[in-house]
């Protein structure tokens, strides 16, 4: 798993690369919980060279969502979801808690 | 049922383990036919056995292997999971109840949950000599 992390005024895009696993969630979860603590509010993930998530993956997100909406900070938004990987947020029911975008492009206009 | 073929690995029981292990269920599971939404859903299965076992039966990483042995038979694909942790039944861990408010759902569980949602059968056994062995079927065709 690789990511490379891009602050903007608005928002910070977050795009990763290969494996989401036990091994390498906490990696991810560490740059979040940092973009959060420094206020930076928005934050758009761009999953579309993510092969795989496992279901800690997927909480490291819902964790971060839920910190973010508690402190009024913004929204996860991810962009390029894979239908694979998608179907694993869907299977585990929150789909609802974030906004998916077809594109970073697409995500940027309503950011 | 033919059984076509049996292969077994053993891997170190830690997080790094997870990718090679992927990998080797990838591939058994693309040779045995499936489809891509089959194999993404196998491998999800055993990727969430693995580190179940890693944090609940070994109770932290290095403490014992994983053994897989993996069974392409003409019906079925049947992958085994063997570690010498404590006993450590999925069954004693509640589905979570995935239509509750999203803000107050407890997580504990998903993992086990993925696992039954993903496969058509999950066999959890435990035995003092031989450890716990986890059972994960498909059927093909399903």
């Amino acid at each position: 798993m690789e990511f490379t992390l891009t602050k903007y005024q608005n928002y910070s895009l977050l795009e990763i690369s290969g494996r989401i696993d036990s091994y390498t969630a906490p990696k991810i979860d560490n740059v979040l919980h940092a973009l959060i603590s420094e206020n930076h509010g928005n934050i758009l993930i761009d999953l579309e060279k993510v092969t795989y998530i496992s279901s800690s993956g997927i909480l490291i997100f819902v964790n971060a969502q839920k910190s973010l909406t508690r402190k009024n900070r913004g929204k996860i938004h991810f962009s390029g979801t894979s239908e694979l990987v998608h179907s694993a947020f869907s299977l585990a029911g929150f789909t609802g808690l974030f906004e998916f975008h077809e594109n970073t492009s697409s995500a940027m206009e309503v950011l | 049922m033919k059984v076509r073929s049996m292969i077994t690995r053993t891997f170190p029981g830690n997080f790094k383990s997870l990718e090679p292990i992927s990998d080797f269920i990838v591939n058994r599971a693309e040779e045995a036919g499936f489809s891509a939404k089959d194999v993404y859903a196998i491998q999800t299965a055993v990727d969430e056995a693995c580190s179940n076992i890693i944090d609940h039966a070994y109770g932290g990483e290095n403490k014992g292997n994983i053994e897989i042995k993996i069974q392409n038979s003409t019906g079925e694909l049947r992958i085994l999971l063997y570690d010498k942790g404590e006993p450590f039944d999925p069954e004693d861990i509640p589905d979570p109840d995935i239509s509750s408010p999203l803000e107050i759902r407890k997580e504990r569980g998903l993992g086990i949950y993925f696992m039954k949602k993903l496969m058509d059968r999950v066999i959890f056994e435990f035995s003092p000599s031989e450890g716990n062995k986890l059972t994960l079927i498909k059927f093909k065709g399903s």
